[in-house]
Order: C-alpha cells, then sequence, then structure tokens
C-alpha cells in the first residue's frame, strides 16, 4: 500500500514538472526566437512481487511477477524547430532560418542566441555598435565587434542574406561594405546548450564546440533576413491540450493517493 | 471459521498489489513507450476438506466433504504490448517504433557495469561525437550490436555529428545519401522471457532469444504510453470495492467468532 502511494506520489512530482513547463513555454509564447521545452518520463525501478509466477493456467513462468514504482523527469528537452518570421520595421531585427546561432560578447563572455532583435549603440570612439537589447556586442567572423560610422544613415545599413556580409551606404548615397560579415555558428548537439536566460546559451560539453557556419565542411548554411524577427515555436494549442493531459494525470495520481489512504484506513479499522 | 479469516486476507493483500500495479500504470501515463501492467491473481492449490474423528457416525472414519481453496496470490504481472499513439517531436535524433521489437542499449549502471538492455523509448540525441545516446547517456546499438549481442566500440550508432541525417523505416540512417549506420531493432522471440528493469529499460532472460524485426522505425517522433487512464480509473474503482468487500468479509467472520467465544462459550 504505501508503495502505491509513493509511486503516486512520483506521478504527482512528474506531471508538476510538466506543468511548470507548460507554463514557462505559453510565458514565452510572445519570446523572440523562444524554443519550446518539454519534460521526458521514465519508469523508476522495478520491484518483484512473486519470484516464481504462473500464467491464468497456472503454469509457471520465466520471470517473476514484477511491479514498478513509478515515474521520474528523465530530461527537459527543447525543441529547436524553426519558429515564424515575423516582419519588423527594424533594419537591425535579423531572422536565422537554419539552425545558426548568433554570436554575442559581454565584456569577455561569448554567448549564443538566436533573437536577432538588435539595435546600435555608441562606443566609446563614436560609431555605431551592433548589440542586442541588452547590450551584448553582436560579433563578425574575425570576432570582432560589428561596427559602422555614426554619420552612416539609420536606414541604410545592408545584411547579405548568404553570407552575413555587412554595408552601409555614405553621406554620398554610395554603398561602402564594411568587410565585416556577421558570423553564425552551429552545434553538434544543440540541446545541450546551457539556457542562460535572457534568449541566451552557452556551450557545454554536451552542447560541444561551436561550428563556425563559414568555413565547417558540410554545414548546411543558415541564412539571416533582415527586417525580420523569429517568432517562439510555442503552439498555444499543443501548450493547451498537454497541459489538459498534465493536469488530468496529475488528479488521476491524486485519486490513486485518496483510494490507496482509504484502503490502508479500511485496513487499520479491522481491529474495532 | 478461521480459514475464512485467511482466505478473505489473501484477496485483501492481492488487491493491495493489484493496486501498486495499477498506481504505476497512472504514473507513468506519460512516459515514452510505457507498456501497461495488469495483476493476475493466481487461486492457491485446491485442497481436499476432510471431516475427522465424526464421533457420532459408528465407524469412526475421516469423511471426504470436498475440495476448498484458501485464497488467492499474485500469479503474474502481464504486460499489454500494445502498440502505443505517435507523438509528433518534430526532433531528428527522436525515433518511435510501430509493430514489435526494441532499440539495444548499452547500458551502463552506476557501479560502471556494462550490459544490453531493450527499450521502446526512442527519444535518443546525438552526441558531440556523433553517438546516439539515450536520455539518460547510453549508447544505442547499431544492428550489428543488436542482433550479434556485443557493445562497444562498432557496435554503437555513430554518424558524422556536422551533417544533417534522415532515418528511414528500417533503421538506416542516411547523410548526403549515403547510408552510414543502421538503429539496430531486434524483437523477442517469447515475451514472457523479458524482465523490466526500470528506466524505460528491459532485460532479456536466458530462454528468451533475439529475432529479427519488422518494426518500423518513425523519425521525428515518440510513441506515447499507452496507459488507457479510463480503464485505470475503472479498475481503481473495482480494485477499491474488492478490497472494502475482503474487509467486510473479515469483520463477519470475526463477528461470528466473537458470538462463538462470548455469547455460546459462556461459562
Amino acid at each position: 500500500m504505501v508503495r502505491s502511494l509513493w509511486s503516486a506520489a512520483s506521478g504527482m512530482k512528474g506531471q508538476q514538472t510538466q506543468v511548470d513547463t507548460i507554463a514557462n513555454n505559453l510565458a514565452n509564447v510572445n519570446t523572440t526566437a523562444y524554443k519550446t521545452q518539454s519534460a521526458q518520463f521514465k519508469t523508476l525501478l522495478y520491484q518483484t512481487l512473486e519470484a516464481t509466477s504462473t500464467n491464468a493456467n497456472g503454469d509457471s513462468k520465466p520471470t517473476s511477477a514484477q511491479v514498478g514504482l513509478g515515474t521520474r523527469v528523465a530530461s527537459l528537452n527543447a525543441n529547436f524547430a524553426q519558429g515564424n518570421q515575423i516582419a519588423t520595421e527594424s533594419q537591425t531585427a535579423m531572422c536565422i532560418v537554419g539552425e545558426g546561432f548568433f554570436a554575442v560578447q559581454d565584456s569577455d563572455e561569448t554567448h549564443y542566441t538566436r533573437n536577432g532583435n538588435f539595435t546600435w549603440a555608441i562606443n566609446e570612439q563614436g560609431n555605431k555598435v551592433l548589440t542586442t537589447a541588452e547590450g551584448y556586442q553582436v560579433l563578425d567572423q574575425a570576432g570582432n565587434i560589428i561596427a559602422i560610422p555614426n554619420t552612416a544613415g539609420d536606414l541604410n545599413f545592408a545584411v547579405d542574406p548568404e553570407t552575413g556580409a555587412t554595408s552601409y551606404k555614405n553621406a554620398q548615397g554610395q554603398v561602402v561594405q564594411t568587410g565585416q560579415r556577421i558570423a553564425l555558428y552551429q552545434f553538434t548537439n544543440r540541446v545541450g546548450l546551457d539556457k542562460i536566460g535572457e534568449n541566451l546559451y552557452d556551450e557545454s560539453a554536451a552542447s560541444g564546440e561551436p561550428l563556425s557556419e563559414w568555413n565547417t565542411q558540410g554545414v548546411t548554411r543558415s541564412q539571416i533576413f533582415q527586417n525580420y524577427l523569429e517568432g517562439s515555436n510555442v503552439n498555444v494549442a499543443d501548450e493547451m491540450v498537454n497541459l489538459i493531459i498534465a493536469q488530468r494525470a496529475y488528479e488521476m495520481n491524486s485519486k490513486a493517493i485518496t483510494t490507496s489512504d482509504t484502503m490502508l484506513e479500511q485496513a487499520n479499522n479491522l481491529k474495532r | 471459521m478461521v480459514k475464512g479469516l485467511y482466505t478473505a486476507f489473501t484477496g485483501m493483500v492481492n488487491e493491495q498489489k493489484r493496486m501498486d500495479v495499477m498506481t504505476n500504470n497512472l504514473a507513468n501515463s506519460a512516459t515514452t513507450g510505457y507498456k501497461k501492467e495488469a495483476m493476475v491473481a493466481q487461486a492457491f492449490d485446491e485442497k481436499l476438506a476432510i471431516k475427522i474423528k465424526d464421533t457420532s457416525h459408528w465407524h469412526n472414519m475421516p469423511e471426504k466433504i470436498g475440495s476448498i481453496s484458501l485464497g488467492a496470490k499474485v500469479g503474474e504481472t502481464y504486460t499489454n504490448w500494445d502498440q502505443g499513439a505517435f507523438q509528433v517531436t518534430d526532433k531528428d535524433s527522436d525515433v518511435a517504433l510501430g509493430g514489435r521489437g526494441f532499440f539495444a542499449i548499452e547500458f551502463t549502471n552506476k557501479a560502471g557495469e556494462t550490459s544490453i538492455k531493450y527499450t521502446r523509448d526512442g527519444a535518443f540525441t546525438v552526441d558531440v561525437d556523433g553517438y546516439l545516446r539515450t536520455s539518460d547517456g547510453d549508447y544505442v546499438l547499431n544492428s550489428d550490436g543488436a542482433l550479434s549481442s556485443q557493445y562497444g566500440d562498432g557496435y554503437r550508432v555513430q554518424i558524422d555529428p556536422v551533417l544533417k541525417y534522415t532515418i528511414a523505416s528500417d533503421g538506416t540512417i542516411y547523410q548526403n545519401n549515403e547510408e552510414v549506420d543502421t538503429i539496430g531493432v531486434i524483437d523477442i522471440d517469447n515475451y514472457d522471457y523479458i524482465n523490466k528493469y526500470g528506466e524505460n529499460l528491459y532485460d532479456l532472460i536466458p530462454g528468451g532469444n533475439i529475432v529479427e524485426s519488422e518494426a518500423i522505425v518513425e523519425q521525428g517522433m515518440l510513441e506515447a504510453s499507452n496507459v488507457n487512464v479510463v480503464d485505470e480509473m475503472v479498475s481503481m474503482i473495482t480494485i477499491a470495492r474488492a478490497y472494502e468487500a475482503g474487509q467486510k468479509m473479515i469483520q463477519t467472520e470475526d463477528s461470528t467468532l466473537e458470538k462463538t467465544v462470548n455469547t455460546i462459550g459462556r461459562v
């Protein structure tokens, strides 16, 4: 009896994590480039009820009669499916189509992101520097920050979708190639990236080293679409269905606890 | 009379165990590839009841009065291998099996001992070296490893981690239209020889044999648990009521006993 109490409790705990995950997905339904997460469940260990078991005809079976001890959350996996491309007015908005990540720098640390909601900041030299909304500087393929003179027209910054090459128009209206290309990296196992919040990821032992898209053999290169942002890939309908399932599963496990408790109570009341 | 008490008691113990098994199903209603289980009760061997030393009878010999069962015990825990529904995940490394079959896993326990286990949970990932691994980090075996029950380098599924890949319905992995490796899918000739380990894994015990599987491998999907919660709720009610009846039985037997001891046997 105590066994079923704990099994049901493990089920409730698992569903709680599931609901937490769903709630976080729903909260991020409008977060740029957010990737849906889902919980993976596994069975807990099995215990032997009867070492020698027999089938319905009374013939002995080779395996023992076993009972499982519940469930646990094995992992929370991110679904990296492409989000929608959402048009914006901003010249510095960029959407990655493909599996790449932008590299952004915070003083000396490099993080990776798919959130291309960039903006201009003015640095000490008076140049315009491409940064994220939080001020992380976007890196080019040489690992430098992307800077253009502050005299460059706001509306004339351009990014080549295939190569990431940046250009701007000078005061005379001529197109000037900066020679800087926006860097995109991929990861062997992007599910293994560490999430650090603010739409940023860090490389980890599980994700592997960043692979530069422009000079790694065999990598399918991504495209950068200027004037677009990548929407969250949360599917609200899916999440709602999952929420209902999780809530019902939670409820059922709690019913199992109540039932086990009632049975335990009856056992206790045998002696009046 | 005391015999009746025990019979009712074995019934209650059985219902309790049935409840344990059923609760495990409910707890695993969201577990990938989980197969629901049920407990089958088995009556104890019937005993011949004999009336002995009936002094009223002239020859004073034991007399057979028929057979009686002294209750029930756990017969087996039966696994329902019905196919679970396919859930679309759009993750390249997720695979689901349609039909009879298992993936073979090179499982390493906490003590560092390695053995082969089987699973229908295809929530895999590709690691930085290109090895296909389970969510707990165990290696997935290729067709050579799965069929020959060998593991280690060369028997693990490995692909080029950089390139895109597609998995065909027979488990073959293609990169750049070339065959690179095959996910091993096997079947077991007699499911009576499958032991549950937990962690979504099964053991094959001696006597059972690995055979080729005709299961279809579906990429970008996972197999959902085949627990039907409505069925489980109904069986939970049945169990609770059967348990209650057993309890009533014991109380009735007890009050009869009480009468015998306190009312009839008053001195």
